[in-house]
C-alpha cells in the first residue's frame, strides 16, 4: 500500500489540502488507531494521507463552566488529568474505557467523534453532557451540538473541507457505567451515561450498544426531576429507558439482556450522580 | 535465578518462527473455502498467477508434478480435490514476492463451490443420543464406552439422582506467536524451519501428508512463542514445502490472528451428560455421556473421546461407573490437542456435578471430596491403579485456605473447589545427547523452548543436579532432525520429566567414562571455575581438557546420549465394552480453590482470588513450577469466563481475531496462590511430575462452583459470561 503523506501545519493548508482532493482520495489522520487498520487490513485506499500532526489543536483548558479539547488531544492526556477526575468522573471513566492503554496515547478525542462509531464509549457521555463541536473550514470556525454533529453510524456533518477543532463540554456532574464481557480490550455490551445540569435542573441520560448510534433517552431523562431523585423515581428511569430502547441483538448480547443490562446501568449511574461526594460537583 | 532466555527476549534477540527471514525469500498466502462444506467444481489459478509479484500458486491438481509420490495421502489430502469439510480450508496456496502482492493474488482466486448439507451443531445432528446403530454411521469418527458394577440397576432403584447436561463450547490455543514456518526445498531436501512443540511430530505428519519418506524431510525449530499443543502437529509445514518446492525459493507462510481461530484444531463444543446416584452420602453410581464435536478429524483417527474420557468422572473412588463418548464428524477443522485437550470441560461438568451431590448429601463440598477421592492404589473409572497421589493432601490445604477466605471476604462472595486429575504424559519416548567439554556441558535437542521454560530450565536443572554443575555452565543447543536425538516433544506435561530421566541417563554414562579416565578411590566430582571444569577426585583435580581424546578436543568433548521411554499404564480391559482408551501412567492431582464476586444484576462474574494446590512429585526448579501453574490458571480463567469459539448457520467461525475471541487479559488475572504439593513421587527426575497441564483442568469448575456458592446458581454451560450467568439468575 503506498500513498502521499501530507503534513501540514496550519489549519488553512489542512483545509486547502482537503478542497483539492477528489472524492474518495484522500484520508484524514489523527492518531490512525481506526485508519491504519483500515488500509492494513484493504477496507480502504486513500491516495493520499492527511496528518494532522503538525497543527497545534491540543488544548485543554478548564474554566469554571466548561472544558474545552483540542481534537487532537490523545485520550491519556484526559486520563492524566486530575481535574477532569474531579469534577467530570463519568467522562473520565469513559476516557479510560476506551481500547488499551497504549491504543490511549495514540488514539485523539476528535478521531473518536469524527469517526462517529456505533460503539465508541466516548459519545454517550459527550451526549449526556451535551457537548459542542467546533468544526474549522474555509470559512473560519463553526460550532454546533455534538448531537447534532452526528447523524449515523460513521456519518458526521462535517462539511467538505471542514475539520473537527475542538470539543466543548459543560463541567457537570456526571457518570459512565458500561460492560463488555472482557472488562479491557473489548466492546461494550452497553454503556450508559447520565449527567445532571445543574442550572436547568434536568437530567441528561445517554446510551450506546443498543441503537445503531449512541443516543440521548428522552423518555428516561423525563423521569428524572431535581437533584435527587427518589429510588423509586430512578427505579422509573431506568423502566423507562429499558422500554423505549430500540434494542438489538447481535453477537456481542440478545435483546433482552441488553435490556436487564440497559435498567441496571442507567440506575446505577443516575445513583452515582445523585450520591456524588460533594468535592466533585461544581 | 535468572532463565538464560530471559535477557535474549527482554532485548528482541530471539528468532521465533514469525521473525524467521532468509535472502530471496517469497511469502505465502492460503486460499481458503468460502463455504463450510461442499463440492469443488472448479478452482481457477489463472489470473492469481498473473496478478504482479506472483512466482507460483499451487492447488490439488498441482501436486501430482511436486510430490514424487503423487498427490500424498489420499486420506489427508493437501489440498482437497473435491469435497471442503470446513470454512476456511486451505483450498490454493500463492507465493509472491511481498506479502501484499501474494493477498492481493488470492482475491483473484476464482473457487466454485456447491454448497452440501452443513454438519454444523452436535446437538442438531444428535438432539438426544445416538442409537445403538448409529456406531458404524459416517457421522461417527469414535464410538467409546467401558462400564464395571451395576451402574444402571443403582441408578434406577436410588431415590436421589442427579441428572444433568453440560455444555462446553470450542476453544482455541491462540498463542501469541502465530503458527509460522520458513520452507526450502532444493536439491531434493525437503526443510522446513517452523514454530513448533514437536520437530519430529512435524516430519512424521508432514511426511505422511505428501508422502514422502519421512529421511527426507529436516526440520527444525525456531523459538516458539507460546505453543499449548496447537504447534504439536503439522499444520502449515505442507503448503510452505510445496510452494517451495513450486517456487524453488524459500518460502515463508505464517497466520493470521483471525486465522489462528479459523485454523488451529482445538476444543470443540460437547454435550456431557452426568448421573450420579447418591446413598447415604456417597456417591453410588455415575454414568457419564459425553457427546463431543471432533469436526473434520478422520473416521478412526480422533483421539479425544478416548483420551479425556477416561478424566470424565473425576478422581473419584466410586463402586460402579459407565463412561460412553461420541466424537461426531462435523463441518468444522479437525479437533485437536489443547493444554490438556478437553479435560478442564470434562472436569467442569464433574466438579459442577460433584458439587451438587455434596449440596444434595447436606456435605461441605471439601469434605465430600476427601470422602470420595481417589488415594494411593486406588482404582480409576478404568481400572488402572493410582500411585503416590497428592489429592488429599492438596484438599487439606484447600480446607484450610478456604476458611481464610471466608472469614477475610465480605459477606456475598463465592468461594468454590474443584479438582482435577491429569497424568504425566512420560510414556512419549525422547532421547538427549549431552556434550562436556572444557568450557561446559551442552544438552543437544531439537526440541525449542516454548515459553514454559522446561527446556531451558527444567532440563538444565536437571543436569546441574545430575553432574555438580551450575547451571550457568550448561547451555542448550539446538539442533534438527538429521542430527539431533528423537524426542516425541514439548507437550503432555512430560518435558522436563521424560527428557529429564535421559539426561539422567546420559549423565550417568558421562561420569562412568570420566571415573575410567581419572581412577581413585575418592568419590569423582566435576567443579566450575567459572570459565573451566575441572574432574576432582579428592585432593586430585585435572582440568577437563586434559582427559580428552584428539576427536573429542576437536568434537567439543565427551558425548554420551541417554534415552526415556515410559510406560503407558494398563486399563483393566474387562471393563471395556467399545472403542480404545489410552492407558496413562503416573497420575498428579490438582486442587483449587477461587472466590468471585457476582454481579446479581447483571451477571458479571469478578475472579477476586485464586489458589491452586498441585501434587508436584518433586517441583525441580520452583520459579520455573509456580509460572507454569499461574499461567494455567489464567489461561483456564479464559476458559471458564470469555473464550469460545462461535459459529453461524452457515458454519463459518464469526468471532475470528482478538478483539472477539477473548482471551484475558491480566486485569481478569487476580493474584494466585500456588502451592506445590510434595511428598507422592512421579517417575520424572527425582520423583517429578508434570507441570504444565494440571493447573488449567479445574479452573472452569472451580469458577462456577464459586457463583453457585455466592448466588445458588448452577451454570451449566463455560464459558460463564455475564448473559449466561444472568439467565442462571433467572434476571432474564
Amino acid at each position: 500500500m503506498t500513498f502521499t503523506l501530507l503534513a501540514p501545519a496550519t489549519g488553512e493548508e489542512a483545509v486547502a489540502a482537503l478542497l483539492a482532493a477528489g472524492p474518495g482520495e484522500l484520508a484524514v489522520l489523527a492518531g490512525g488507531t481506526d485508519l491504519l487498520p483500515d488500509i492494513d487490513e484493504g477496507r480502504t485506499a486513500p491516495r493520499r494521507v492527511l496528518s494532522l500532526r503538525r497543527l497545534p489543536w491540543r488544548e485543554l483548558n478548564w474554566t469554571s463552566t466548561e472544558l474545552e479539547v483540542g481534537a487532537l488531544v490523545p485520550l491519556a492526556s484526559l486520563e492524566r488529568n486530575a481535574e477532569l477526575r474531579r469534577r467530570m468522573p463519568g467522562l473520565f471513566e469513559a476516557v479510560g474505557a476506551v481500547g488499551g492503554l497504549a491504543l490511549r496515547h495514540r488514539a485523539t478525542l476528535g478521531g473518536n467523534l469524527v469517526r462517529a462509531s456505533p460503539v465508541s464509549d466516548l459519545i454517550p457521555i459527550l451526549l449526556a453532557l451535551e457537548a459542542r463541536v467546533g468544526l474549522y473550514g474555509a470559512q473560519g470556525e463553526r460550532e454546533l451540538p455534538l448531537e447534532e454533529f452526528l447523524q449515523s453510524p460513521r456519518r458526521t456533518s462535517l462539511a467538505p473541507g471542514e475539520l473537527l477543532r475542538r470539543v466543548r463540554i459543560p463541567a457537570r456532574p456526571c457518570a459512565f457505567r458500561w460492560q463488555r464481557v472482557r472488562p479491557a480490550n473489548d466492546i461494550s455490551q452497553l454503556a450508559v451515561a447520565v449527567a445532571y445540569d445543574p442550572l436547568g435542573g434536568d437530567w441528561r441520560v445517554a446510551t450506546a450498544g443498543v441503537a445503531p448510534l449512541a443516543r440521548r433517552a428522552p423518555g428516561a431523562e423525563a423521569a428524572l426531576h431535581g437533584v435527587a431523585p427518589s429510588d423509586a423515581e430512578i427505579r422509573a428511569c431506568a423502566d423507562v429507558a429499558a422500554h423505549e430502547a430500540p434494542v438489538r441483538a447481535d453477537r456481542r448480547a440478545t435483546d433482552p439482556y441488553r435490556r436487564l443490562l440497559l435498567r441496571a446501568l442507567v440506575a446505577r449511574a443516575v445513583r452515582a450522580v445523585r450520591d456524588r461526594p460533594l468535592e466533585s460537583s461544581s | 535465578m535468572i532463565r538464560a532466555d530471559a535477557p535474549l527476549k527482554v532485548r528482541g534477540g530471539v528468532e521465533f518462527g514469525v521473525d524467521l527471514e532468509t535472502p530471496g525469500m517469497l511469502h505465502a498466502v492460503l486460499v481458503r473455502s468460502p463455504v463450510a462444506h461442499g463440492q469443488m467444481r472448479a478452482l481457477h489459478l489463472e489470473e492469481a498467477r498473473r496478478s504482479p509479484g506472483v512466482v507460483c500458486a499451487v492447488s490439488h491438481a498441482e501436486l501430482a508434478a511436486l510430490l514424487p509420490a503423487g498427490s500424498g495421502d489420499p486420506e489427508r489430502p493437501v489440498f482437497p480435490q473435491e469435497e471442503v469439510m470446513y470454512h476456511g480450508q486451505p483450498v490454493a496456496a500463492i507465493a509472491a514476492h511481498t506479502l501484499a502482492e501474494a493477498r492481493r493474488a488470492a482475491k483473484l482466486v476464482k473457487v466454485a463451490i456447491d454448497p452440501l448439507p452443513l454438519w454444523g451443531d452436535i446437538e442438531s445432528i444428535y438432539p438426544e443420543w445416538p442409537g445403538s446403530d448409529e456406531g458404524n454411521s459416517p457421522r461417527i469418527n469414535a464410538h467409546v464406552h467401558a462400564r464395571f458394577g451395576e451402574v444402571d440397576r443403582i441408578l434406577e432403584r436410588s431415590r436421589e439422582v442427579l441428572r444433568e447436561k453440560y455444555r462446553t463450547s470450542g476453544i482455541v490455543q491462540m498463542a501469541l506467536e502465530p503458527h509460522a514456518c520458513l520452507a526450502h526445498v532444493t536439491g531434493g531436501h525437503w526443510r522446513v524451519t517452523t514454530s513448533t512443540q514437536s520437530p519430529y511430530g512435524v516430519r512424521e505428519d508432514a511426511a505422511s501428508i505428501l508422502g514422502l519418506p519421512e529421511e527426507r524431510i529436516v526440520v527444525e525449530a525456531s523459538w516458539v512463542g507460546g505453543g499449548f499443543g496447537g504447534k504439536a502437529a503439522a499444520l502449515l509445514e505442507p503448503y510452505a514445502l510445496v510452494l517451495s518446492a513450486a517456487a524453488d525459493r524459500p518460502v515463508k507462510l505464517q497466520l493470521s490472528y483471525a486465522e489462528e481461530v479459523e485454523l488451529s484444531r482445538s476444543t470443540l463444543p460437547a454435550v456431557i451428560r452426568i448421573e450420579s446416584a447418591l446413598r447415604d452420602g456417597r456417591i453410588a453410581a455415575r454414568r457419564v455421556r459425553l457427546l463431543l464435536d471432533s469436526g473434520a478429524s478422520l473416521p478412526g483417527r480422533d483421539f479425544a473421546t478416548g483420551y479425556a474420557i477416561g478424566f470424565i468422572a473425576g478422581p473419584y473412588q466410586i463402586d460402579a461407573v459407565e463412561l460412553e463418548g461420541y466424537a461426531v464428524r462435523t463441518n468444522k477443522p479437525p479437533f485437536g490437542p489443547h493444554r490438556a485437550p478437553f479435560v478442564p470441560q470434562c472436569a467442569f461438568a464433574a466438579e459442577s456435578h460433584t458439587d451438587g451431590l455434596a449440596r444434595l448429601a447436606g456435605m461441605d463440598p471439601i469434605a465430600f471430596r476427601e470422602r470420595h477421592g481417589l488415594r494411593e492404589r486406588g482404582l480409576t473409572p478404568l481400572g488402572q491403579q493410582v500411585g503416590p497421589f497428592g489429592l488429599h493432601a492438596g484438599l487439606a490445604r484447600a480446607r484450610e485456605m478456604s476458611a481464610v477466605w471466608r472469614a477475610e471476604l465480605p459477606a456475598g462472595t463465592g468461594i468454590g473447589v474443584a479438582v482435577g486429575f491429569w497424568s504425566t504424559g512420560s510414556s512419549a519416548g525422547g532421547e538427549i545427547q549431552i556434550r562436556l567439554g572444557p568450557t561446559g556441558l551442552v544438552l543437544e535437542t531439537v526440541e525449542a523452548e516454548i515459553g514454559s521454560g522446561s527446556v531451558v530450565r527444567g532440563l538444565v536443572v536437571v543436569a546441574s543436579r545430575s553432574l555438580g554443575l551450575p547451571p550457568e555452565a550448561i547451555r542448550v543447543e539446538r539442533t534438527d532432525t538429521a542430527r539431533g536425538p528423537m524426542d516425541s516433544g514439548v507437550y503432555g506435561s512430560r518435558t522436563t520429566a521424560a527428557l529429564g530421566r535421559a539426561i539422567q541417563e546420559a549423565a550417568l554414562r558421562l561420569l562412568e567414562e570420566l571415573a575410567r579416565r581419572v581412577p581413585g578411590p575418592d568419590e569423582l566430582k566435576l567443579d566450575w571455575t567459572g570459565a573451566q571444569v575441572r574432574v576432582r577426585r579428592g585432593p586430585h583435580s585435572v582440568e577437563l581438557a586434559t582427559v580428552l581424546t584428539e576427536a573429542e578436543r576437536l568434537g567439543g568433548g565427551i558425548a554420551t546420549q541417554g534415552r526415556h521411554y515410559g510406560r503407558t499404564g494398563e486399563i483393566d480391559s474387562g471393563r471395556v465394552l467399545a472403542g480404545s482408551f489410552y492407558g496413562y501412567g503416573d497420575f498428579i492431582g490438582a486442587v483449587q480453590l477461587a472466590a468471585v464476586d457476582v454481579d446479581r444484576e447483571t451477571g458479571r462474574v469478578r475472579v477476586l482470588r485464586y489458589a491452586a494446590f498441585q501434587d508436584a512429585g518433586r517441583v525441580v526448579d520452583a520459579a520455573t513450577y509456580r509460572a507454569q501453574v499461574e499461567g494455567g490458571v489464567a489461561m483456564g480463567l479464559g476458559e471458564a469466563l470469555t473464550e469460545e469459539t462461535r459459529w453461524d448457520a452457515e458454519g463459518r467461525i464469526e468471532n475470528a481475531g482478538l478483539l472477539d475471541y477473548r482471551v484475558p487479559t491480566l486485569l481478569e488475572v487476580p493474584p494466585i496462590h500456588v502451592e506445590a504439593i510434595e511428598g507422592f513421587p512421579g517417575a520424572g527426575p527425582d520423583g517429578a511430575k508434570g507441570g504444565g497441564e494440571p493447573p488449567v483442568i479445574p479452573v472452569p469448575g472451580a469458577v462456577a462452583n464459586a457463583v453457585c456458592d455466592a448466588t445458588g446458581a448452577r451454570v451449566r454451560e463455560m464459558p460463564l459470561t455475564p448473559e449466561r450467568v444472568a439467565r442462571a439468575l433467572k434476571l432474564i
